[in-house]
């Protein structure tokens, strides 16, 4: 994920002079411009349109049909839709999905909040610092790392014999549907370096004149936090929050890798994306994959849309203060 | 820009360059590599699924078929069981299936009714794939209504695999036509006297469930449907989730966490109801001494065993069909490939390769000997026809029962869900 975006604001071309000079070949030549910049392009519009967009268009209509990969789709209206609300495991995903986002976002944004605050004072070996807590961001999401979360969280490995020090004996958490989940959620949570370099590029923009003023008046670092730091992040934070929000309502790899492909045990890590692919490529119900897959991207528009509603409540904008 | 002459040139670059994008797009599809060479070298796909220890066995065997066969190229890859069927749906769905492929009775009607299987009878006909010296009943395993959709490569028959250290050490020989009682009473002897469980969960195994069922005058699968009710069903989970909470079974957790390894060569139980080949593989993964003991029984005699089999299959869509069959008749009659491949598809199909290879190592001796004493026992059946969506259902009933004895469900609501997913498989 790049954290640096540098808009350069290009001259536009050809100058005045020049359009005035020979306005036919100029217009030739912007014609042409464009076409080599069409051209450019052209690899990207190619693989948007073959492998984004139309299968994009086909799942729209599949979601409507009876299909299992082999037959020539059926219509049959509403009926993978109305049929998901009464399937247990659909449900159930929706369970296990929902109490992953819920959960591990907050988790995941408050260390995240709490490391930058941490590493935005200027300290010896800050570089390094920021490093080593971004690193996990880089190879979180691999598969190896997977294998190796349930490595560690499985009876008598590392995480059960440090919580066995403290007298909790959970026998691995990986076998047992009460604790897989969280497994899942302390390998997001471990993951934080991305909305952490974010946040620490929002503290950086703080002035610190505000502070200053503050402390003159007496305010303590709490105070301070509360009343400087949060709202003036605050567009940071919103923006975190929903882009970890929408990343969260996306897991499968991990919840597919830990759980040994079966999203179990007692479907314990069925995550959303997890019974979508048992439904379309291992018993073919393309049709309904395809209801549900359209289903979530309801969902994460609402719960979008809700989050930019409530913006207005928290979110502080410096342009409201003038 | 400097100079009017650079458009053209950055015109035909990016020509250029989306041209090479799109080429490399198109040579980099997935998969389907197989066709004809200017040399008139052919080469087939060939897919299976399996482990470390049969693909160095196959790639021995494929070395000696291309000798044989130079203008025949054989290019193959392969998965573990669960990711192979995935893969092969997939495949299968979008007109590439391989040419050539590792089958097994659940699947035939399935992909016959996809119209993805090649009816081998033309190629058999045409010279160029022989049934003669199958042993006896073998190669009917292969055959849907009168087609012969999978040539079988080595039979199996579903046993009950025991770690026999642990068997020894608790005093516990396992007898022909012991009953589920005594094997349930042996289970706990073998719990109390060496603290492992005695079983890792018998309870979600369809096949053997459809043994059980045999023994009583059923069988899992009907044509079209499952063969039971829901009472039976009930009574045969509740039983054992008791069984779990008595401490006999492994638990579930421990179970779920050895995966993929299975509990048995992790130590975590003693025994556990699978095909008698997998002796191969428990042997390979684990290191106590694997042998194999009798499937107990109802009335003192019958174990409702039948003979099973892997096979190869071939595409309806492959543009080499006499290509494939001469691989398929090689590797099933091929006493050399017998050498090789040894039991670790069953035991192998044809006298050719059954009489040319001896088994010098215990474990396959031990598969052998079962076979030949099952055979010899006359307990031996004809196979229930395996309705088309019997793959789906067999994977719902080990993620159901499993789920059931977490004791996350109650028996009658696990019950109810697996007949709701069956039927939607038998339909899919």
């Amino acid at each position: 994920m790049g954290t640096t975006v540098t808009l350069v604001k290009e001259s536009p071309l050809p100058t005045r002079k020049a359009r005035s000079a020979a306005p036919a070949a100029g217009k030739r030549r912007g014609r042409r411009e464009n076409l080599a910049g069409y051209l450019f392009m052209s690899p990207w519009i190619a693989g948007f349109l073959l492998l984004t967009a139309g299968p994009m268009v086909a799942s729209l209509y599949f979601a409507f049909t009876d299909y299992n990969l082999f037959n020539s789709p059926k219509w049959i209206g509403f009926d993978n839709f109305t049929k998901m609300f009464d399937d247990p495991r659909w449900q159930k995903s929706v369970e296990v999905t929902a109490k992953y986002v819920v959960i591990g976002t907050p988790l995941k944004l408050l260390l995240a909040l709490g490391v930058a605050l941490l590493l935005a004072q200027s300290r010896r070996g800050q570089a390094f610092y920021r490093a080593a807590f971004y690193a996990p961001s880089l190879i979180g999401a691999s598969v190896s790392i997977a294998f190796v979360w349930r490595s560690i969280f499985s009876d008598d490995a590392v995480v059960d014999r440090t919580m066995a020090l403290f007298g909790v004996h959970s026998g691995g958490w990986v076998g047992d549907p009460d604790w897989i989940l969280y497994c899942l959620v302390a390998l997001a949570v471990w993951q934080f370096g991305a909305p952490m370099v974010i946040f620490l590029a929002g503290l950086k923009q703080v002035p610190k004149e505000l502070y200053e003023a503050a402390a003159m008046d007496g305010a303590g670092p709490f105070r301070r936090f509360w009343s400087i730091t949060l709202p003036m992040i605050s567009p940071v934070l919103f923006f975190n929050v929903l882009l970890e929000t929408i990343h969260s309502f996306q897991i499968f790899g991990s919840a597919y890798v830990v759980s040994n492909a079966s999203c179990g045990p007692a479907d314990a890590t069925l995550v959303y994306t997890c019974y979508l692919y048992q439904q379309g490529f291992k018993n073919a119900q393309m049709g309904f994959a395809s209801a549900m897959a359209w289903m979530l991207l309801l969902a994460v528009a609402l719960v979008t849309a809700v989050l930019f509603w409530s913006q207005k409540k928290w979110v502080h904008y410096e342009e409201d203060a003038r | 820009m400097a100079s009017g002459n650079i458009e053209r040139r950055t015109i035909l670059k990016a020509a250029g360059a989306s041209a090479a994008a799109l080429g490399l797009a198109a040579t980099t599809g997935c998969g389907g590599d197989s066709g004809t060479s200017a040399d008139g070298t052919v080469t087939i796909r060939y897919s299976w699924w399996g482990a470390e220890e049969r693909q160095k066995r196959i790639s021995q065997s494929i070395r000696l078929f291309e000798k044989k066969f130079p203008k025949i190229k054989v290019k193959t890859d392969f998965q573990d069981y669960v990711a192979f069927w995935e893969k092969f749906q997939t495949q299968a769905a979008g007109g590439n299936p391989p040419d050539v492929f590792q089958n097994a009775v659940g699947f035939l009607r399935k992909y016959d009714k996809r119209g993805i299987l090649l009816d081998l009878k033309s190629q058999i006909d045409a010279g160029n794939l022989s049934t003669r010296n199958f042993r006896e009943g073998v190669l009917s395993v292969g055959q849907v209504d009168g087609k012969q959709l999978g040539v079988p490569v080595g039979s199996n028959t579903m046993a009950l695999v025991i770690d026999k250290k642990i068997f020894r050490k608790a005093g516990v020989t396992p007898a022909p036509g012991w009953t589920w009682d005594d094997y349930f009473k042996a289970l706990k002897t073998i719990h109390d006297r060496t603290k492992v469980p005695g079983d890792t969960g018998y309870f979600s195994i369809m096949y053997l469930y459809d043994l059980y069922l045999r023994q009583n005058g059923k069988a899992f699968f009907t044509k079209d449907g499952l063969g039971f009710d829901k009472a039976d069903l009930t009574e045969w989970w509740q039983d054992g989730y008791n069984r779990v909470k008595a401490g006999i079974i492994t638990d579930p957790k421990t179970v779920a966490q050895d995966r993929p390894k299975s509990s048995v060569t992790a130590k975590h139980g003693a025994s556990e109801f699978t095909w008698d080949n997998f002796t191969v593989r428990y042997t390979a993964e684990g290191d106590s001494e694997y042998g194999l003991a009798p499937i107990p029984t109802t009335d003192g005699k019958n174990t409702g065993q039948y003979l099973a089999s892997l096979m190869l299959s071939a595409s309806a869509r492959t543009k080499h069909p006499k290509e494939v069959a001469q691989f398929i008749d090689f590797m099933v009659h091929d006493p050399e490939v017998g050498k090789i491949m040894g039991y670790d598809r069953g035991i192998l199909a044809t006298t050719d390769q059954y009489a040319a290879f001896k088994p010098s190592d215990p474990v396959a001796r031990e598969i052998a000997k079962y076979e030949e004493d099952t055979a010899k026992a006359g307990v031996l059946g004809t196979i229930t026809p395996h309705p088309s969506g019997a793959d789906t259902v067999e994977a719902a009933f080990l993620r159901i029962a499993g789920d059931m004895s977490l004791g996350k469900y109650k028996v009658a609501d696990a019950v109810k869900q697996f007949f709701d997913e069956s039927e939607a498989a038998f339909q899919a």
